[in-house]
């Protein structure tokens, strides 16, 4: 039974305690290791789901496909395991915000075989965002199997989601950019070391089976400074595409909740739109990454009508995907949309001016890409990365920085959090490292109660006060009801200063006369930013903590101040 | 500190019956009572080193205009004046936290397991990870309200075993009912029993508060039990293990669980008691 209890807990192994970094360098491995072999397990179930489904695709009936898997995985999602819809990654950044990485185990495979679902049977979204949920949960999970502290924790789920995004496009760079730049928000020591070595572990495990494949290969593209000066109008009609895609997808989202039908109605729904979309547009099936592939080659044949229609009825039918309770990210999406904004610019520079010279219109499909994924995510390094490294090569680098650079700043600028950040900053729950909110959120009321206050009755007098005071360094004293301890006041020192060189008031004026009473109180739940909000408003320093009606102390900004300090160097000071 | 107990609501008359005895608990203890009203199926508890999602069945949602009226007419007919817990944070918005900052928390049996396993006595998954993870202690209620009037500890002698005692004293103390200690001998003698309580340096506390221990050194666990009263507060300490390990070795609180109708209060391996 010895024997077991040692293997059962792997966080006491004494070669793993040796040092906490090797500790992590080892864990990111395994995390990275597992989390590539999640998205290798969907790469091929969307490669066996859409070849099963090949056969059908002919039928009248087969816009009714994306309807029945985006059915099925809603209801896996919400019968079996128990989850709600969606990508994801929201989740991920919450849990990393507020809660210390801690993740579901349910949710390493639930979000695997939901979206496989959804995308194999041609619904618009692409299997990056669940594996970035599963990556991240493996390395909850792990983190957990290894009873590592909180900063850990959070450095594993970050492994967890670089292994999943190096494997799925053959890209470690581009997986450990977006974990720094979108996931955790921070670049320390610390982390980026394990964090690394989890994008190479999970890109290795991507080579070992399923070979060293650019995704989206291409021949040299020579682009002029003509070219360089068109992509800033490129730009701006990559963010106009972002902001409509982010428009879309939380306005579908918002009218599909308002509909009174169960979530697997509401899917089928959506998926029906999508399969009808589809019937005419096949460019909007399924994550729709060989027609990148053509868009790059140039031998994607369209005008420019033609195009810009692609650009909405893709963005109609990913809304409609994934707003309506579909499962998958909006990563694929956006590669696809980006790449037909980007041949529909260059359609329309031929028509403006068709004697330039432009370059070829795979060059602007590949530059799209790059526009899009850095205005919806607001993150230019992992747009400029990740289409680097999955079309393999930095020949475009330039004109590719300006595209997300320039496409980023117009996002922010109309609108200030990104796709993924849009509904945790609404709801105040972003707090990212070192920030005033994370680290007020890590400190709780419990923690900054001062308990040495001395309790006084209204029946009191003044003299026996001024007895209190004596011993007393406060210069507050709770009045509580004598017979039933509840809270009914303050008396504050200011409050006696009248009466205090009078001996003739002290046998005289009673603690229930000169008691403040209605004063502002917190409970022990309260929030601490809600709380300073609320003395500043008041010009308080300190206020009671009242909880069912009984004291339990004071609360103070010095006390507060002090523990934000040390709360501070322990969030910025590496370990 | 406000001592208080977590009680999900369920407006049925099944969980007016469970609330009855939250309110019990809490007159005869003296803590206060927060009172989740869900909106939502499942919710989230983040524990130190785990996350454990509750799964409700769709009764909890039962009538909500009504649900927080029902609640407190009930607390305030109990002589309690109750809180009611607001959540304010979501991890989606389907899927809200629920705080763990409490120092006992209602689980029903239905809550743990399916309505149709309750009589089964199997205490479920999620039962287990919630013990295994909390520093609360968890009060399983009875399908029927019924007030106690004595607490009945099981000692095995297990570090567990410990932390029960010691609540069971604590809340002897509190309550001034009378506390009983019933121990199954599995090894070595009353002696060995003894000598675990002195070195927990419960020795003295034990002889001034117990009325009567109990070493039940004939029969199964599971027959001796008839012996245990039917009005007492049963106090276990469990390990929290998993399923595997339960299957083949068996639970004590799954066969407590499974043959005592009574109330009882489960203490975990971190749980620390504030009461």
């Amino acid at each position: 039974m010895r024997f077991l209890k040692y293997w059962r807990y792997p966080a006491e192994w004494p070669i793993l305690r040796v040092d906490d970094r090797l500790l992590l360098i080892i864990a990111g491995a395994i995390v990275g290791t597992s989390s590539g072999l999640a998205a290798v397990a969907l790469n091929r179930s969307l490669v066996w789901m859409l070849d099963s489904l090949l056969a059908y695709r002919h039928f009248w009936w087969s816009f009714l496909l994306p309807a029945g898997g985006a059915a099925l995985s809603a209801l896996f999602l919400e019968k079996i395991v128990k989850e709600g819809a969606g990508h994801g990654v929201p989740e991920v950044i919450y849990s990393v915000s507020r809660r210390g990485g801690l993740l579901r185990f349910r949710s390493s495979y639930s979000r695997l075989i939901s979206s496989a679902l959804t995308i194999g049977s041609g619904g618009s979204a692409g299997p990056e965002a669940p594996v970035v949920m599963s990556g991240a949960a493996i390395g909850s999970s792990i983190a957990r199997l290894f009873s590592l502290n909180e900063r850990q924790r959070i450095t594993l789920v970050g492994c967890g989601a670089a292994g999943a995004i190096s494997s799925i496009f053959n890209a470690p760079i581009a997986g450990l950019v977006f974990t720094v730049e979108v996931v955790l928000g921070e670049w320390t020591a610390l982390n980026i070391v394990p964090i690394a070595i989890a994008s190479v572990a999970g890109t290795q495990i991507s080579r070992i089976l399923q070979g060293n494949q650019i995704a989206f290969a291409h021949h040299l593209f020579r682009v002029d400074l003509l070219d360089s000066a068109a992509t800033v109008g490129l730009a701006a009609f990559t963010a106009a595409a972002s902001i409509l895609l982010t428009w879309a997808l939380r306005r579908s989202h918002g009218v599909s909740t308002q509909l009174p039908a169960p979530l697997w109605l509401r899917a089928a729904i959506g998926g029906t739109v999508v399969g009808l979309i589809g019937y005419f547009f096949p460019v909007v099936i399924g994550e729709g990454y060989h027609w990148i592939q053509e868009m790059i080659e140039g031998a994607f044949v369209s005008g420019f009508g033609l195009a810009l229609l692609l650009v909405f009825a893709k963005i109609t039918a990913t809304a409609f995907t994934l707003g309506w309770g579909g499962s998958g990210g909006i990563f694929g999406p956006c590669l696809v949309i980006g790449s037909l904004v980007g041949l529909t610019y260059h359609r329309l520079l031929e028509i403006l001016w068709p004697s330039a010279g432009w370059i070829d219109g795979g060059c602007f499909a590949l530059l799209g890409m790059a526009g899009l994924i850095s205005g919806m995510l607001q993150a230019p390094l992992t747009g400029i990365f990740l289409i680097s490294e999955i079309t393999g090569g930095y020949g475009v680098i330039l004109p590719l920085i300006i595209v997300s650079a320039l496409s980023t700043t117009i996002c922010q600028f109309l609108e200030p959090a990104s796709f993924y950040l849009k509904e945790l900053v609404e709801r105040g729950q972003l707090l990212r490292p070192g920030t005033d909110g994370r680290v007020l959120a890590d400190l709780s009321v419990s923690e900054l109660i001062e308990k040495d206050c001395i309790a006084v009755q209204p029946n009191m007098l003044l003299g026996d006060l001024i007895t209190i005071v004596q011993k007393s360094h406060r210069n507050y004293f709770p009045v509580e009801d004598a017979a039933t301890g509840v809270f009914v006041g303050m008396v504050m020192l200011d409050d006696i200063r009248p009466y205090l060189f009078n001996p003739g008031m002290y046998h005289a004026v009673l603690l229930g006369q000169i008691m403040k009473t209605g004063i502002e109180t917190v409970h022990p739940d309260d929030d601490l930013p809600e709380i300073l909000e609320r003395m500043d408003a008041n010009h308080l320093y300190s206020m009671p903590v009242v909880a069912n009606e009984r004291f339990l102390g004071m609360i103070s900004k010095a006390t507060l101040l002090d523990r934000y300090r040390k709360e501070l160097k322990v969030q910025t000071t590496l370990q | 500190m406000d001592i208080r107990l977590f009680h999900v609501f369920r407006n049925t008359p099944l969980g007016r019956e469970t609330l009855l005895q939250s309110i019990h608990f809490c007159k005869t203890v003296g803590t206060s009572l927060l009172i989740y009203i869900p909106k939502h199926t499942k919710f989230l508890m983040y524990f130190e080193n785990d996350v454990v999602q509750v799964n409700l069945d769709s009764s909890y949602l039962a009538a909500p205009q009504s649900a927080r009226r029902h609640a407190q007419e009930l607390a305030e007919a109990g002589g309690i004046v109750p809180s009611f817990l607001d959540p304010k944070h979501f991890t989606t918005s389907t899927l809200p936290d629920v705080p763990i900052h409490f120092d006992f928390m209602c689980c029903p049996r239905s809550t743990s397991v399916l309505q149709s396993k309750s009589g089964l006595g199997n205490a479920g998954p999620r039962l287990r990870r919630i013990v295994k993870a909390a520093r609360f202690a968890v009060l399983m209620t009875s399908e029927a309200y019924r007030e106690w009037q004595r607490i009945a500890v099981f000692f095995g002698g297990s570090a567990n075993a410990v932390k029960a005692l010691r609540l069971g004293l604590r809340m002897s103390q509190k309550t001034g009912c009378p506390l009983e200690i019933f121990t199954q001998v599995e090894r070595g003698d009353e002696k060995a029993y003894r000598s675990i309580v002195a070195k927990a340096g419960l020795e003295r506390a034990v002889a001034e508060q117990v009325r009567q221990w109990r070493f039940f050194k004939e029969g199964r666990f599971e027959e001796n039990l008839y012996e245990v009263p039917h009005d007492a507060l049963l106090i276990v300490g469990a390990f929290g293990h998993g399923v595997v390990r339960d299957f083949v070795f068996g639970s004590m609180m799954e066969k407590i669980q499974s043959i005592m109708p009574n109330n009882f209060l489960i203490a975990g391996p971190n749980y620390t008691a504030a009461s």
